[in-house]
C-alpha cells in the first residue's frame, strides 16, 4: 500500500517539476524578445482567472473539456478518434437545422437539437468503426478522413441551399432566441452549456471508475485479446464506444452553436482547434477522465490567459503558443524523465 | 575459473525486498542452477545481470572487470546473454531478421539478408540449433523460437547465458536437445545460469545450484553431492511428496462432448475430425508433442477460434456461440499463454481477477461494480493461493511468473463453472504451488467438475488425469486409461501410433 502512495506522491511531485521547467524556460524565450517575463505571467494569470477573464476562461473549457473526453473514452477502449472535427460539424450543423426549422416551441426545439446533434456526432464515427470492423481500415485513418468530408459538405451546404443571403459570410440563418441555451442560469455567471457538460464529465468519470462498462472499455483499452477471451463482444464495443465519443463531440458542436455563435459560419466551429486541444489534454492525461477535465481546463485558461496576455502588453500572438507549446512538451516528457529502472 | 561474480546484490520495489545481498559466482564451464520458490526474487537478480533492471547496491564482475551496465546494449557488450521466460521477439518478422535486430551485418544503413542467413546457418550447425532462416517467428514452435533466443545471444559472443525457465515451454524432446546444446556451450567454456523449478533437471544438467528464498540465498549445493530432498528442503523448507491423483472412472451424463471438430489453417486440418467426451468428477489430459494442434483444439473449444463440428456443453449445442455466452453455459478456461490472453498485465490483481465475472451479482450491481467486493474476493484468492504479492491493488504485471499463473488459475477456478478447461496448470510455477493446484483440482474434480487438461509435462499429465487422450497431427487415435496409461504407451501414441508398438 505504501508504494502505490509513494507513486502518486513522486509523480505529483514530477508534475509539479515539469510545470516549473516549462515556466522557467518560457521565461526565457520571453526574455530574448525583450519583454519582463514577470509581467508576462502575471498578465496570463490575471487575464485567464480574475473578472471576466474566469468567465471566458469557464466557457472556453467546455468545448475544451468535451472534445477532450471524446478523445479520452476513446482511447481508453483502445481507440483512436482523431476525427472530432467532422464529429462535431455533422454536430453542430444537425443542432443549427433542427433549431432553425423544425416547428416546435423553443425550448423543444432546443432540446431536440441537442438530440439531433448527439445521433449525427454518433453515427458519424460510428460508420468509421464500421469502416474499421468490415473493411479492417484503421479507425484512427477513417475517422480522420472522414472529417474532411465533413468539413467539405457543411462547407457546400452553408455556402449555397442553406445560406443566409443577408450577410456577407458563408453561413446560416441565425436561430432564434426561443431556441438558444441560456448563457446564464439565476443571473448567475454559470451557462447551460456548462451545466451539461458539468453532467457529461460526471457521467464519464463515474463510468469510468464505478462503471461496469467503464471497466470493460478499460480492460480492452489494456489488452484486447484479454478482453476478448474473457467473453467481450469487441466488435459491439468498438462500435459503441465509437458511437459516443463521436457523439459527444457532436454534442460539443451543438453547445458551441446553440450557446455562442447561434448559426453555422463556415470555418468558425473548426476555428479554436478544439479537437486538437482535446486529444492533447487526453493524450497527456493518459485517457484517464479525472485528469483530462483538468488538463482540458488548465489549456483553456492558458489560452484564454494568453490572449488577453497578447492584449495587454502587445506582444506577438505566437509566443502564446510558443509558450503553451514549451508547457505541454514538459508536462509529456514527465513520463521519461523519471523512468526508473 | 570464476567467470562471473555478483556480490551483495540488493534491490527494492517500493517497500518489497526482492534482493537482498545477493552473492552469485559462476565458473566457465559450468551450468549452475537458480532455484527458489515464486517471488523469491530469480528473474529479479537475472535482470540486473542483464542490465534490465538498476540494483540499488552490489557489484557484478565478469572476468574480474567491475561491471554498471547502464541497459542491456551495456550488458551484451559485456557479453551477457539472456533467454528470457517470455520471448522477447518480433513475431511478424523472419529467424534472420530478428536475430540481427540492432546488430545488423552489412555495409551502413543496409542490411546483408545473405550475411544475416548466413550467421544463423553456421551458428545453428556448430551448436546443434539448426533453424530455418526464412521462417516467420509467428509461425515456429516455441522450442524453435527458444533457439532463436539462444542463437541471438551466441551471434553477440555471449561469455554468459543466462536461460529463465527454457523448459517451462518445451517438450521432452526439445527439453533433451536443448539440455545437449547447454553441454556443448559449457564445454566451449562459457558459463551457464539456469533458473527452473524442475528438480530432475537440475540434476540432469547443472553443476552446482544456487537456491533463494524471498530474496537471500538459502543454500548453495553441489549437483553431484545433493538430493532431491535437499534441494526441496532448501526452496520451500519442508518436504513436498509428490501428489497421486487416486484414479476414478466416471460414467456421469458428458459434461463436455466434442464431436468431429476440425479446425482449418490455409487449406491444412490442424485439427482434423475430433471427437472426445469429458465427464463431471473426471480429469482428462490431452497429451501429445507441440505443434500437433493441442491449442487449436482447446481454442475452438473455448470458442476463440472458428471450427466446424460439434461442442456440447452441459448437453448444449454451444458450436454457433460467442465465448461470452460459452462463459454462461458453464466453461471455464485457463489459457496458455498469460501475458497476452490470461491478463492485462497493467491492470490489478483485483482488477484481473473480476474481469471475465463483472457483468454478475457478485461483482457488480445496477451496472456499478461492487468495489469492496472485488477487494475482498481478491484477497481471499491472494492468501489461498498464496500469491505473493505487496496487496491486490498492485498490477498483476508486477507478480513473478508463477505469481501470475497461480491468479490466472484462482480466477478460473473461482468462476465455480462445471467445466475447466486448463492448458498447462503447473508451467513456472514451484514445487510448493504444484502440489497446491494439483490438490485444488483434484478437489474440484471430487466435487463433480469436468476437467480438462492439456501439459507438455507428461509426469504431471500421469499425475492428475484419470484418462490420457494422446494427439497426433491434429487428430486424436488414442484414449488411455488404467494400465495403458504409461510413459512408455502414451510416448508411443505421440510419435504417431502403435505402429512402433
Ligand atoms: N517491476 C516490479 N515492480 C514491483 N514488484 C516487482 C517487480 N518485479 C518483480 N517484483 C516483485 O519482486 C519479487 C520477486 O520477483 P521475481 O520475478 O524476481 O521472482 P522469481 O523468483 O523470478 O519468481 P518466479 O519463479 O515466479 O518467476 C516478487 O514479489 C515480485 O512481485
Ligand atoms: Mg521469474
Amino acid at each position: 500500500m505504501t508504494g502505490v502512495g509513494l507513486e502518486t506522491r513522486s509523480r505529483f511531485a514530477a508534475i509539479l517539476l515539469s510545470i516549473v521547467v516549462a515556466v522557467v524556460l518560457g521565461g526565457l524565450v520571453v526574455l530574448s524578445t525583450g519583454a519582463n517575463p514577470i509581467s508576462v505571467y502575471q498578465e496570463i494569470v490575471r487575464g485567464a482567472l480574475l473578472g471576466r477573464g474566469l468567465d471566458e476562461t469557464l466557457s472556453r473549457s467546455v468545448p475544451l473539456i468535451g472534445m477532450g473526453l471524446a478523445a479520452a473514452i476513446a482511447f481508453r477502449a483502445g481507440l483512436i478518434n482523431l476525427g472530432g472535427d467532422g464529429q462535431m460539424l455533422v454536430g453542430g450543423l444537425a443542432a443549427a437545422l433542427v433549431a432553425l426549422y423544425v416547428p416546435a416551441p423553443g425550448a423543444v426545439r432546443a432540446v431536440l437539437a441537442l438530440m439531433a446533434a448527439i445521433c449525427a456526432g454518433g453515427l458519424y464515427a460510428w460508420i468509421a468503426a464500421v469502416l474499421q470492423l468490415g473493411l479492417a481500415i484503421p479507425f484512427l485513418i477513417t475517422s480522420l478522413l472522414l472529417s474532411y468530408i465533413a468539413r467539405g459538405v457543411t462547407s457546400y451546404l452553408v455556402r449555397y441551399p442553406l445560406r443566409d443571403p443577408s450577410t456577407g459570410m458563408p453561413e446560416t440563418y441565425r436561430v432564434a432566441s426561443a431556441a438558444r441555451l441560456p448563457n446564464s442560469i439565476f443571473d448567475l455567471p454559470i451557462s447551460v452549456g456548462m451545466l451539461i457538460m458539468a453532467a457529461v464529465a460526471v457521467a464519464v468519470i463515474v463510468n469510468d471508475k464505478h462503471g461496469v462498462n467503464g471497466f470493460e472499455w478499460r480492460m480492452t483499452g489494456l489488452n484486447p485479446r484479454f478482453a476478448g477471451y474473457s467473453g467481450t463482444n469487441l466488435q459491439r464495443q468498438t462500435q459503441r464506444v465509437a458511437f459516443l465519443s463521436g457523439a459527444l463531440a457532436g454534442l460539443v458542436g451543438a453547445l458551441l452553436i446553440l450557446g455562442q455563435q447561434y448559426r453555422f459560419t463556415d470555418g468558425a466551429l473548426l476555428a479554436p482547434g478544439y479537437t486538437w486541444s482535446g486529444l492533447m489534454a487526453a493524450v497527456l492525461a493518459m485517457a484517464s477522465p479525472i485528469a483530462t477535465v483538468v488538463t482540458a481546463a488548465f489549456f483553456a485558461a492558458l489560452q484564454v490567459g494568453g490572449f488577453s496576455m497578447e492584449r495587454a502588453l502587445g506582444l506577438p500572438a505566437v509566443l502564446t503558443w510558443v509558450l503553451q507549446a514549451l508547457i505541454i512538451l514538459c508536462l509529456a516528457a514527465r513520463p521519461v524523465f523519471f523512468k526508473r529502472r | 575459473m570464476t567467470l562471473l561474480q555478483m556480490k551483495g546484490i540488493s534491490k527494492r520495489f517500493g517497500s518489497l525486498v526482492a534482493n537482498d545481498g545477493i552473492d552469485l559466482s559462476v565458473n566457465s564451464g559450468e551450468i549452475h542452477a537458480l532455484m527458489g520458490e515464486n517471488g523469491a526474487g530469480k528473474s529479479t537478480l537475472m535482470n540486473i545481470l542483464y542490465g534490465l533492471l538498476k540494483p540499488d547496491a552490489g557489484e557484478i564482475r565478469i572476468d574480474g572487470k567491475a561491471m554498471d551496465f547502464a541497459s542491456p546494449l551495456g550488458a551484451i557488450a559485456a557479453g551477457v546473454g539472456m533467454v528470457h521466460q517470455t520471448f522477447r521477439q518480433f513475431p511478424d518478422l523472419t529467424v534472420w531478421e530478428n536475430l540481427v535486430f540492432q546488430n545488423e551485418p552489412g555495409q551502413g544503413p543496409f542490411v546483408s539478408a545473405a550475411a544475416a542467413r548466413d550467421v544463423v546457418r553456421q551458428l545453428g550447425e556448430k551448436h546443434g540449433l539448426e533453424i530455418d532462416p526464412d521462417s516467420r517467428v509467428r509461425d515456429l514452435a516455441v522450442g524453435i523460437r527458444q533457439r532463436l533466443e539462444i542463437l541471438k545471444a551466441l551471434s553477440r559472443q555471449a561469455k554468459v547465458l543466462i536461460l529463465d525457465e527454457p523448459t517451462a515451454v518445451l517438450t521432452p524432446q526439445e527439453r533433451d536437445s536443448l539440455f545437449t546444446a547447454m553441454r556443448h556451450l559449457a564445454s566451449k567454456g562459457m558459463a551457464l545460469i539456469l533458473v527452473t523449478h524442475k528438480i530432475p533437471e537440475v540434476i540432469a544438467v547443472t553443476d552446482e545450484i544456487t537456491v533463494m528464498r524471498d530474496g537471500r540465498v538459502s543454500g548453495t549445493l553441489t549437483t553431484r553431492e545433493t538430493s532431491e530432498a535437499e534441494i526441496i528442503r532448501a526452496m520451500v523448507g519442508r518436504n513436498v511428496p509428490p501428489t497421486v491423483a487416486t484414479k476414478v472412472t466416471s460414467t456421469a451424463q458428458p459434461m463436455l462432448s466434442v464431436r468431429n471438430l476440425s479446425v482449418r489453417r490455409g487449406g491444412v486440418a490442424v485439427v482434423d475430425d475430433v471427437s472426445f467426451d469429458v465427464r463431471p468428477g473426471e480429469i482428462v489430459g490431452i497429451a501429445g508433442v507441440s505443434g500437433n494442434g493441442q491449442p487449436q483444439l482447446i481454442s475452438a473449444v473455448a470458442g476463440l477460434e472458428a471450427s466446424t463440428g460439434e461442442v456440447v456443453i452441459a448437453g448444449r449445442n454451444v458450436s454457433g456461440l460467442s465465448i461470452a455466452d460459452r462463459r454462461a453455459v458453464g466453461i471455464s478456461y485457463v489459457p496458455e499463454d498469460r501475458h497476452l490472453t490470461g491478463t492485462a498485465p497493467a491492470a490489478s490483481i483485483a482488477e484481473n481477477i473480476a474481469f471475465g465475472t463483472h457483468r454478475t451479482a457478485a461483482v457488480a450491481r445496477y451496472g456499478f461494480l461492487r468495489k469492496q467486493a472485488i477487494r475482498t474476493q481478491a484477497h481471499k484468492l491472494i492468501e489461498q493461493f498464496k500469491v505473493k504479492a505487496a496487496s491486490e491493488q498492485v498490477p498483476i504485471g508486477s507478480l513473478s511468473g508463477g505469481n501470475m499463473q497461480k491468479v490466472v488459475i484462482a480466477r478460473e477456478i473461482e468462476h465455480g463453472s462445471p467445466l475447466i478447461v486448463i492448458e498447462e496448470p503447473t508451467r513456472g510455477v514451484d514445487v510448493g504451488a504444484i502440489e497446491f493446484i494439483h490438490k485444488t483440482l483434484i478437489a474440484e474434480r471430487d466435487k463433480g467438475r469436468a476437467i480438462l487438461v492439456v501439459s507438455s509435462d507428461l509426469t504431471e499429465l500421469l499425475a492428475l488425469s484419470d484418462r490420457i487422450l494422446v494427439m497426433f497431427e491434429g487428430r486424436i487415435d488414442a484414449s488411455l486409461s488404467g494400465k495403458d496409461m504409461n510413459e512408455a504407451t502414451i510416448g508411443r501414441w505421440m510419435m504417431g501410433g502403435a505402429a512402433g508398438a
